[in-house]
């Protein structure tokens, strides 16, 4: 079933994604957003603060930081503070690498962030084979400097081919640290566009993790398996995409586009160089398109109450067709094994 | 000792929207839609409210019905009592 509230539009985004940066230490082969480099205009300082407080104004409850490495920017904690002064909450996302205890001592002063270190395994050989060398080892210790404090932490988890019969274990090792765990989809966009055939889990795998989420209340998403949510999650999240309903993302350079997987000319909403955060979220056409988005193609389907036809994104990149459903729902995981087995048969 | 009242929790977060009163807890996360139309200002939880205090000119018909959902924000851990 939709939300009619959802439906009716939101004044602003519940939350919002905001790369403050494209610069990374690392390269991983899966990065949704090519980090490397910090890109050439990035929001200023004054920018990034006059950006805090619209969000304010427009009442966005939380900021989730991303990029790029976050921490990479000098003015990082200035962003945060201000964000902080306003009562808006934060979650960043961080690669570990830069973690140090006098830093973990500075942001435990506040109650209103949340931290989440990015681990892709395990085992130490997994991580680092997407993340890079010394990758896993540098994570860990950073999970223990925010585990001994009162911050919310928790380890990211992309769930790929390589990493997916460690899952289990991932949920033993933050267990053991004391933080939780969150598995995200892997989106076939950035570097992890470039090698999607190699990093994509199989539909079998999908559907393995799919019940042992089922089983596994306390395992978060963000909601970014919606499409293969069973009965037994339902009640865990909105299983819609939010993207431009309830949540939006900001690039370092500060466009708008519905999510962080959709950052091309072709999705951009607007330029908050040229016009105002609140103007964008209420006037632009591409927001428009996303809200009024139906997917037809799947509403023949089963699983559509629960699943609405899953994340236009993964569409997008493997379809190139928005309204095209989502090519790894649960119903088609299932349906693409059934066809293998009736291949072999054959 | 007796709960002085009941205010937003700090996890949580409350704007008003069309349809009423958005509620969003940052853990989890989860949100909350409340139809409340304007019967409640999105700050009237700010600040440590008894629990059958309502606003200026809430009818007594009104009364049963915002008590009865300011139990269940309590219940939902949205409002906590001080
Ligand atoms: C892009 S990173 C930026 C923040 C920080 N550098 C980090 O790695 O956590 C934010 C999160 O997105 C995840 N991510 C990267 N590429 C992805 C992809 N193609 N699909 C889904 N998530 C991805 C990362 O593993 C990380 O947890
Ligand atoms: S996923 Fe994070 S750490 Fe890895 S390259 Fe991208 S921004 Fe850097």
């Amino acid at each position: 079933m939709s939300n009619k509230y959802v439906e009716m539009g939101m004044r602003s985004p519940v939350n919002l994604t905001w790369e403050v940066t494209l610069a990374c230490n690392l390269r991983c082969n899966h990065c949704l957003s090519s980090s490397g480099e910090k890109a050439c205009n990035e929001l200023s300082t004054a920018e990034a603060l006059d950006l805090v407080e619209q969000l304010h104004t427009a009442r966005v409850f939380q900021v989730n930081f991303g990029g790029g490495e976050p921490f990479i920017r000098p003015d990082f904690e200035e962003i945060l503070a201000a964000c902080h002064a306003r009562g808006i909450m934060t979650c960043i996302s961080t690669n570990g690498t830069l973690i140090t205890a006098e830093l973990v001592n500075r942001l435990a002063t506040n109650p209103l962030v949340a931290i989440q270190v990015s681990l892709d395994g395990a085992r130490r050989e997994t991580c680092d084979a997407v993340r890079g060398d010394g990758v896993f080892d540098a994570a860990i210790a950073a999970v223990k400097l925010l585990a001994a404090t009162k911050i919310p932490a928790s380890i990211n988890t992309v769930l790929t081919t390589h990493n997916a019969s460690e899952i289990p274990a991932m949920h033993d090792l933050a267990r053991s640290l004391g933080v939780s765990l969150r598995v995200s989809r892997f989106r076939p966009s950035g570097r992890g566009a470039d090698n999607w055939e190699s990093l994509r889990p199989t539909p079998a795998q999908l559907l393995t993790f799919s019940d042992w989420l089922a089983k596994s209340g306390d395992v978060r998403t963000g909601d970014s398996f919606f499409s293969l949510t069973t009965q037994e999650r339902q009640g865990l999240g909105l299983n819609l995409c939010g993207a431009a309903k309830l949540t939006c993302c900001v690039s370092p350079t500060g466009h708008m586009y519905p999510c962080a997987f959709l950052q091309s000319d072709r999705f951009e909403a607007g330029d908050l160089r040229v016009k105002k955060f609140q103007e964008i979220w209420d006037t632009s056409e591409i927001y428009a398109s996303f809200r009024n988005l139906r997917i037809h193609s799947c509403e023949e389907c089963t699983r559509f109450d629960q699943c609405h036809g899953g994340c236009p994104a993964v569409a997008w990149h493997l379809k190139n067709d928005i309204n095209g459903g989502d090519p790894e729902c649960l119903e088609r995981c299932v349906t693409s094994i059934a066809d293998n087995r009736l291949d072999l048969a054959a | 000792m007796a709960a002085a009242g009941i205010k937003l929790h700090p996890s949580c977060r409350v704007r008003q929207e069309g349809f009423g009163l958005l509620f969003y807890d940052c853990k989890g996360p989860r949100l909350l839609f409340a139809a409340t139309g304007t019967l409640l200002p999105a700050d009237y939880f700010g600040t440590v409210r008894a629990r059958d205090e309502f606003p200026a000119g809430t009818s007594e018909s009104q009364k049963p019905a915002l008590q009865k959902f300011v139990t269940q924000l309590l219940e939902k851990g949205f409002l906590r009592e001080q």
